[in-house]
């Protein structure tokens, strides 16, 4: 047995089965997207729903399911929606189909490109408005940027249907009419199994509010999403600018933070000592291409947010963020293989005695970087590591460091230890052996540079130059100004018993800035400072 | 040539005439209209005339009032308006002036 199914046409009920109500809904929906998108289609619709409600009626009175033969009469008589003897172009064309504004470039209303004459009309506003407000943020920068992309996101609106979407209701006063149409077609989908078709006359009332729901929620939608397309253009503009800055007119801005100078600006200048020149225009661009398609499609999207408007970009956002993929696998693998030189570590340690054992030992500095010529500073974020650049002799100069041992033999001792890293042990060895570093050594002054140098033209491969000295317990130390700067930021301590380093402290009572110029005797506690050279034993 | 087509189309452009016919001798419903359209073999099918009606309404040439129905929905009574009835005078005069003109090519 077939079930039947209770259905609402016209205001009136009627029993229909299963099969029948199939062949009705579907012509239903065939005169639904007929003339719902005609000038005052959703009334003949109504007025044909009424009819069939009449037929039916004819065929059935009020008793007894409706049949399929009973919709194949009905159909017959009132004719499939393609026999209708109707004359389309005589009529209004077809509109968008939800009845709703859609933004165009106006080529009626236009001084470049008819953008914002498109506006204008979308908004119900004199373009000259959108005109000033253009020329006034084009000034900034950003009114340029979304104008384009407006101009060249926009299709002209060159066809009536274009026109009629693109002026909206001053073409078609109907637009909560068709909400209603269209609330129609969707109650008579097959989900409503029950089969409640719900014309006009009893859910006017309903209908209304819940368009007018519909559309004060829309319009809160609207908002937001407008503020959010705002803040996308935003954060991508100046994104984008504050790459353009740093990478190409090298202005670090924001990025000097705390009094630390981060100087990432001359992070494309440093990329030439680490990667292998040929590879050096790649990483850039595909870096470029990895952040900036992001922010671009960041302002589109804004801008779509903003405006609302209908643009085939599918295949070009698709080519965008293929491009972009590409972009950071060959970035990836680029890395990759300029990262392999930094696979394996390796040192090089030099040793260099006291030939006798002084009480008082004066550290000085020779070459200092304050007379270092450089081109460049790089300096590594967080990181207590400066690089300095000198670009005509392709040349890197790095500040050493300098750890004080205790050591539980009578000697003094200076151990230079040159670390670096390359493909392989051996090649990393290589590298720190080639590590230019001077210091000598007096009766009883260490002389010490202040930095240690790479030979000229080859790469840096995360360099270090670390002196440390084996001093005995209560051995008193002077240091110069500037050999301050080798402990960088904290003093460390070593304590070395048969010649095994079993301790090692940071100082945590003496700063680095508080030795210059001073005596101070080293025990495992620290650093303390004396008042006074103690007599030199001759 | 498509001779359904041209016979198709000759009915298009003369229905609206035929439908404000209808209504300047008497103000009635929509299946009335149906029935004499239907008899003058002016129409195939019924739903031809429904958005030819919305459309002369939209235009100002009809108006109608709601009429309860013993049986079924309330229905539409259609009458002419006097746009209607200057427009429908108008549409009389290019009529005759249209059969003059075929009569004229025919018979020559």
């Amino acid at each position: 047995m077939d079930k039947t199914i209770n259905i609402n046409i016209a205001g009136t009920l009627f029993q229909i089965d299963d099969e029948a109500y199939r062949i009705l809904r579907d012509y239903l929906q065939a005169i639904n997207n007929r003339f719902r998108n005609i000038q005052g289609g959703h009334e003949t619709i109504d007025d044909i729903e009424s009819r069939i409600a009449e037929i039916f009626q004819s065929q059935k009175g009020l008793s007894g399911a409706i049949s399929k033969d009973n919709v194949e009469a009905m159909i017959s008589i009132l004719g499939k929606p393609e026999d209708f003897d109707f004359n389309e172009s005589e009529t209004a064309p077809p509109v968008y189909t939800s009845g709703r504004k859609r933004m165009y470039r106006n080529p009626d209303d236009s001084v470049i490109s008819g953008v914002c004459g498109g506006i204008g009309a979308y908004l119900n506003t004199d373009p000259v408005l959108f005109r000033i407000l253009f020329v006034l943020f084009a000034i900034f920068g950003v009114g340029l940027l979304v104008y384009i992309i407006l101009w060249i996101a926009l299709p002209v609106a060159n066809t009536d249907s274009r026109k009629r979407e693109m002026y909206g209701s001053s073409y078609h006063s109907a637009t909560s009419q068709y909400h209603q149409s269209d609330r129609n077609s969707t109650s008579a989908a097959p989900t409503y199994n029950q089969g409640y078709y719900n014309t006009s006359n009893a859910g006017n009332a309903f209908n209304e509010v819940f368009s007018a729901i519909g559309r004060v929620l829309y319009i809160i939608l609207r908002i937001f999403l407008i503020i959010i397309g705002i803040a996308f253009v935003l954060i991508g503009f100046l994104a984008i600018l504050s790459v353009v800055m740093v990478f190409v007119f090298k202005f670090p801005g924001v990025f000097s933070h705390n009094g630390i100078n981060v100087h990432l600006a001359y992070y494309t200048d440093f990329l030439n000592y680490i990667v292998s020149p040929s590879s050096t225009p790649w990483i850039i661009t595909l870096t470029l291409i990895a952040v900036i398609l992001p922010m671009l499609a960041l302002i589109y999207w804004g801008v779509k947010m903003i405006f609302w408007f209908k643009a085939r970009d599918g295949v070009f956002s698709l080519a965008g963020f293929i491009v972009w993929v590409l972009a950071c696998v060959a970035l990836s693998m680029i890395l990759f293989n300029e990262g392999i030189s930094f696979a394996q570590s390796g040192k090089a340690i030099t040793q260099i005695l006291m030939t006798n054992t002084p009480d008082t030992i004066y550290i000085m500095t020779d070459h200092k970087t304050s007379d270092l010529k450089y081109d460049k500073e790089f300096s590594l974020p967080d990181e207590d590591y400066t690089i300095y650049m000198d670009d005509s002799a392709h040349q890197l100069y790095i500040p050493s460091r300098l750890q004080l041992n205790i050591t539980d033999e009578n000697i003094v001792k200076l151990e230079i230890e040159k670390r670096s890293s390359g493909r392989t042990r051996s090649d990393a060895v290589r590298k720190a052996e080639s590590i230019i570093y001077n210091s000598k050594i007096g009766r009883d002054t260490i002389w010490l540079d202040e930095y240690f140098a790479l030979p000229a033209g080859s790469r840096w491969t995360a360099d270090f130059a670390t002196v440390n000295l084996f001093v005995p317990e209560n051995t008193v130390l002077h240091f110069d100004k500037t050999s301050e700067n080798l402990f960088h930021n904290e003093i460390r301590i070593g304590l070395v018993k048969n010649n095994i380093v079993t301790h090692s402290q940071y100082d945590e009572l003496t700063e680095p800035w508080e030795l210059g110029n001073k005596y101070w005797i080293i025990s495992e506690d620290g650093l303390e400072e004396t008042r006074r050279a103690p007599s030199k034993q001759k | 040539m498509d001779l359904e087509n041209t016979k198709a189309q000759m009915r298009k452009g003369i229905l609206e005439y035929c439908i404000l016919s209808v209504l300047s001798r008497n103000s009635c419903y929509a299946s009335d209209i149906i029935k004499e359209l239907k008899e003058a073999q002016v129409i195939v099918v019924e739903g031809t005339l429904y958005p030819l009606l919305t459309r002369q309404k939209n235009a100002g040439l009809l108006s109608y009032r709601w009429e309860e129905s013993q049986q079924g929905p309330p229905r539409k009574y259609y009458e002419l308006t006097t746009d209607g009835r200057t427009y429908l005078a108008d549409l009389d005069k290019s009529w005759k002036e249209l059969v003059d003109s075929v009569n004229l090519i025919r018979t020559r």
